[in-house]
């Protein structure tokens, strides 16, 4: 009897199963959300099935739908942690951080030690505005040392977010220390020392900032990672052979797009893709059957055709590579690196005044490209015009990074060619000094010849 | 005892079952507002398809009441049968609200891939002249003065093959006439195009990561009906972004007007004004350009003025799903906090794309309210497989006067409950029955004018400025409203704002109780202030410079 009454309140309280419209969903994902959903709607309270059903829809990143299956999964598995906390993902990403932060402290009255959980739960309350709470779970946090570095950054923000400036930065510098490409705690940081006067130091701040941007010290998390694994279309190899070309892993990036063409051969991205990656590792024949499909496919064409300009370059057909440019530019003018190749292709066919004008044209699209200011730079100053090289070269004098010492260094060549000694020794011991700290040596040794020469 | 219950019962069920009255009206059609926007869909995605267009309300016959200039899109080819960009005049002064198509008229059906409008006396004859941004060159109106316009683009100097979206007026280096300043957004090309796709691989429209940034322009007025090209000059040229609204304000209280862009998935820039002629952009370090987080977001219209009452201008930033819009409250020195979260913003906009915005006193209670025009960008899970699957309600806020909002779009009216692809807005007095009535453009859909029946409850003022031969009508002045016991009431001169829309120029503030006005200071574009003193609530009062009092600040 009460086994009964439990079952009929169970079944009065369970949200309805959601059902997505797959119909209208391309064939990948049409294909695998509506087999794990008809397995689900077929057994609606099978916690296994359901939460098969629920996890696919999260790898798709159908947030809304797959907070809808954890809800009625939290119901008809309520003491398990794993739909708690995942459905905290997915709120997260829905932008609902005060239901994403309670979805998380249930998880956690159920896993207290789930080290992905904490931080999200800190987070999370962070972002709801319950600062309070946000910093004592920080706080805690601070004694994990592979959450430390969030942590820091956890309470540098909530510091901050006081008007405890100092505090911040003392909380965000730890931060920074401990993980020195998280960009969210180098903003919160720049932002305190600009409330501290410390205009500079903020400014510093702000450049690294610029170059980590979103990064953030990954925490192992079990329970996320098998939720990926259950798309398995396409798209997703594309979207992995991507981020394995960006750790450097050609043949497995490479091996990932493939793939992808060969459940879908018409995938023009996956083709584009494939022009540059197999250039790279010198496989140019395999590249230009890429180009060509890409080509066929009629889209993004001023892309299509750049990727196969510098393919030609590297292959050092220049006239070829030119003419590759020329058509990208055709697809688009402003296409600045197109313009960029370009006049450095016309540079070694020793036109130097349309090189100029193609630098000056790719500036004309995107102003901050530093190589092309250089570029234009150089070219200036082998025209014979000298005083106009400083003042494109004087543009490029920050950021101070890594670029910055050849940068330096033919600003210098341009004053010493102006008449302006002083000022060419000037940047060019700020150049060699600035190779030195980048490990610049060949940079360092040539910029010190040029200097005695001028001594 | 019981039939009193029961009257009670009754009385009360009769109190909590009458409606409210809307605090809108949709009036578009019933007063001749007939206009549907095309965006030329190929089934390509082409980008540009998604992002217009826009309307200025302006007073372009100087009647005294309100036109309507609405941008059209059309054809990416665009032929002799095009649609083309309408101009409606409004003939309130006849004795009702009513427009008039006047288009080929005033010569000012455009057929051009259109995206937004500016207005602004640019040449100092007394009348208000129109800018439109364009998918390709952009285009300057002059007017005539006699109900016609003149395509001056050449001659101006102003034509850009750059995508432009918003642009802004102002007279930044304070030489007495209107510089233009144009936000571009993306090196989006046809030929260019580029495959996208939705979570589930559905093809759908790139996000402006897609693409690159392109430069915005300033164009410095040299008088005569000219313009040159001070981008790199001024220094816009240090910072890019895929910018989609432009605002002109005083952000870090120097008496100098400074530029905010929204830019999309890029940080928007704050460029400060450098009282010589150039700008530096301090977004990043002021805290206005990112999220908390560090991270840009989605960025697209633009409202700005003290929701808060403490004298400084504030920044609300209309963004994409998944972000929440956000509040930078500014701390009157050009830091700013992100305030989405503490105002009640954040939680009832997690689930919108937003575009036009503006703060307009709705129900002149004399806090700063909110509207906001929805519509997505890509495909919306639950209307998948529809024709249009991007379509959403857009919403309204009330402000409490205690930092925080209400939504009130239901309250709002039938207006707010029908769901469309929401893009530009501007706010003006249509009816000028003395409260802010709203303009909405739908992308691929009716133009819409939402007619404000809430702010008769209030008293309120509008103030409408008029100096000599240069800037007439005051671009950029402040105007403060003092009232006994009460905080000032500050408000800019200005049309820009929004998104790819330009709103009225008169400046209108709700006064709650109060009948009366104690003075109303004028801090003018050059830092000179005057004061009248003693002005009657209810009316439009035109304030001519060198007719107050010299003031102190």
């Amino acid at each position: 009897m009460h086994s009964t009454l439990l079952a009929l309140l169970l079944q009065a309280t369970l949200p309805p199963f959601p059902a997505v419209a797959v119909d209208a969903f391309p064939p990948a994902a049409r294909r695998e959300i509506s087999t794990v959903q008809r397995e689900a709607s077929a057994r609606p309270d099978d916690v296994e099935a359901v939460g098969r059903y629920a996890k696919t829809l999260h790898a798709w990143d159908l947030w809304q739908p797959a907070h809808d299956v954890y809800t009625r999964l939290q119901h008809l598995d309520p003491k398990s942690f794993e739909w708690q906390y995942l459905d905290g993902v997915a709120l997260q990403r829905l932008a609902r951080h005060a239901d994403a932060a309670n979805a998380f402290r249930e998880a956690l009255a159920r896993s207290p030690e789930y080290l992905p959980a904490r931080v999200k739960h800190a987070e999370a309350l962070f972002d709801a505005g319950r600062i309070d709470e946000s910093e004592a779970l920080f706080a805690a946090l601070v004694k994990e040392p592979a959450a430390e570095p969030a942590a820091e950054a956890g309470l540098g923000r909530v510091a901050a977010a006081r008007g405890r400036h100092e505090l911040a930065v003392k909380h965000l510098e730890r931060a920074v220390a401990l993980f020195p490409e998280l960009g969210a705690a180098h903003y919160t940081l720049a932002r305190s020392y600009r409330a501290l006067g410390r205009t500079d130091d903020a400014r510093r701040a702000l450049a690294l900032h610029e170059q980590y941007g979103p990064r953030w010290p990954a925490i192992e998390d079990d329970v996320l990672a098998r939720v990926a694994p259950l798309r398995d279309d396409p798209r997703a190899r594309i979207r992995s052979g991507v981020k394995l070309a960006e750790e450097g892993d050609l043949a497995g990036a490479i091996a990932a797009h493939e793939a992808a063409l060969a459940q879908d051969p018409s995938l023009a991205d996956a083709h584009g893709n494939l022009i540059s990656l197999y250039g790279r590792t010198d496989n140019w024949a395999k590249a230009e059957k890429h180009y060509r499909a890409a080509l066929a496919s009629g889209v993004n064409l001023s892309d299509v055709h750049y990727d196969h300009g510098v393919l030609l370059a590297m292959q050092e057909q220049w006239d070829a590579a030119a003419d590759a440019y020329r058509r990208a530019l055709e697809a688009n003018p402003l296409h600045a690196h197109a313009r960029n190749n370009l006049g450095q292709v016309l540079e070694r066919q020793t036109k130097f005044a349309d090189a100029a004008d193609e630098y000056r044209r790719a500036l004309e699209a995107q102003p901050g490209f530093r190589l092309a200011r250089f570029n234009l730079g150089r070219m200036l100053i082998g025209l014979g015009k000298p005083t106009e090289a400083v003042a494109e070269l004087e543009k490029i004098r920050e950021p101070r990074d890594a670029e910055a010492p050849r940068y330096l260094f033919a600003l210098s060549v341009a004053h010493v060619r102006a008449g302006n000694r002083a000022e060419g020794i000037k940047w060019a011991e700020d150049a060699k000094q600035l190779a030195i700290g980048f490990g610049q040596r060949e940079l360092a040794a040539a910029i010190d010849r040029d200097l005695a020469s001028l001594k | 005892m019981r039939a009193v219950l029961l009257l009670i019962a009754t009385c009360a069920a009769a109190a909590v079952a009458a409606p409210e009255p809307p605090l809108f009206v949709e009036s578009a059609a019933a007063t001749g507002l007939d206009f549907t926007h095309v965006n030329g869909a190929t089934g390509l995605y082409y980008m540009p398809e998604v992002m217009g267009s826009g309307a200025a309300l302006f007073d372009y016959d100087g009647d005294g009441d309100l036109d309507v200039f609405l941008v059209q899109s059309g054809a990416f080819e665009s032929g002799s049968s095009s649609p083309t960009a309408r101009l409606f005049r409004n003939d309130l002064t006849s004795g009702r609200l009513r427009f008039t198509d006047v288009t080929t008229r005033a010569g000012v059906g455009l057929r051009a891939y259109g995206m937004g409008a500016a207005a602004g006396d640019y040449d100092n004859d007394g009348d208000v002249d129109l800018f439109v941004t364009s998918f390709g060159p952009d285009i300057m109106f002059r007017n005539n003065g006699d109900g016609t316009f003149t395509d001056v683009t050449r001659e101006a100097g102003v034509s850009d093959p750059l995508w432009s979206s918003s642009a802004a007026f102002v007279d930044y280096d304070r030489d007495g006439d209107l510089d233009l300043f144009v936000a571009n957004y993306v090196d989006f090309t046809v030929a260019g195009n580029k495959l996208c796709h939705d979570s589930v691989g559905a093809r759908d429209y790139c996000t402006p990561r897609a693409y690159r940034p392109v430069p915005d322009r300033l164009y410095r007025n040299e008088g005569g009906g000219r313009f040159v090209n001070v981008t790199e000059a001024a220094g816009i040229s240090k910072a890019d972004g895929s910018g989609l609204g432009v605002s002109v304000g005083d952000y870090n209280g120097d008496g100098w007007l400074d530029v905010y862009v929204a830019n999309d998935a890029t940080p928007n820039q704050l460029w400060i004004n450098r009282h010589d002629g150039t700008f530096v952009d301090e977004g990043l370090l002021s805290g206005a350009a990112v999220n908390a987080a560090g991270n840009p977001e989605a960025s697209m219209g633009i409202a700005s003025g003290d929701f808060d009452a403490d004298g400084d201008e504030d920044l609300f930033v209309t963004n994409i799903v998944g972000e929440t819009f956000v509040l930078y409250a500014n701390d009157g020195h050009g830091s700013f906090e992100d305030a989405r979260v503490r105002t009640r913003i954040a939680r009832p906009t997690a689930a919108m794309t937003g575009f036009g915005t503006h703060w307009f006193d709705y129900d002149n209670d004399g806090w700063l309210d909110l509207f906001v025009a929805n519509g997505a960008v890509s495909i919306i899970e639950q209307q998948r497989g529809e024709p249009i699957p991007y379509r959403m309600k857009n919403q309204l806020f009330r402000n409490t006067g205690k930092k925080t909002f209400d939504e009130t779009t239901t309250p709002g009216g039938p207006a707010f409950e029908r769901a469309e692809v929401s893009r530009g807005a501007a706010f003006g007095d249509v009816d000028n029955d003395g409260d802010i009535d709203v303009v909405v453009t739908n992308n691929n859909g009716p133009v819409r004018l939402l007619l404000n029946q809430a702010g008769g409850r209030h008293h309120w003022l509008q103030v409408r400025l008029e100096q000599g031969p240069g800037n007439r009508f005051g671009f950029g002045a402040r105007v403060g409203i003092e009232r006994a016991g009460k905080p000032t009431i500050w408000r800019r001169v200005k049309t820009d704002g929004s998104y790819l829309s330009a709103s009225d120029v008169r400046v209108h503030a709700g006064l709650g109780d109060a009948a009366k006005v104690d003075a109303v200071v004028v801090q003018w574009p050059d830092g000179q202030r005057e004061r009248w003193v003693d002005q009657a609530a209810d009316r439009l009062v035109t304030l001519r410079r060198g007719t107050g009092r010299q003031d102190q600040k």
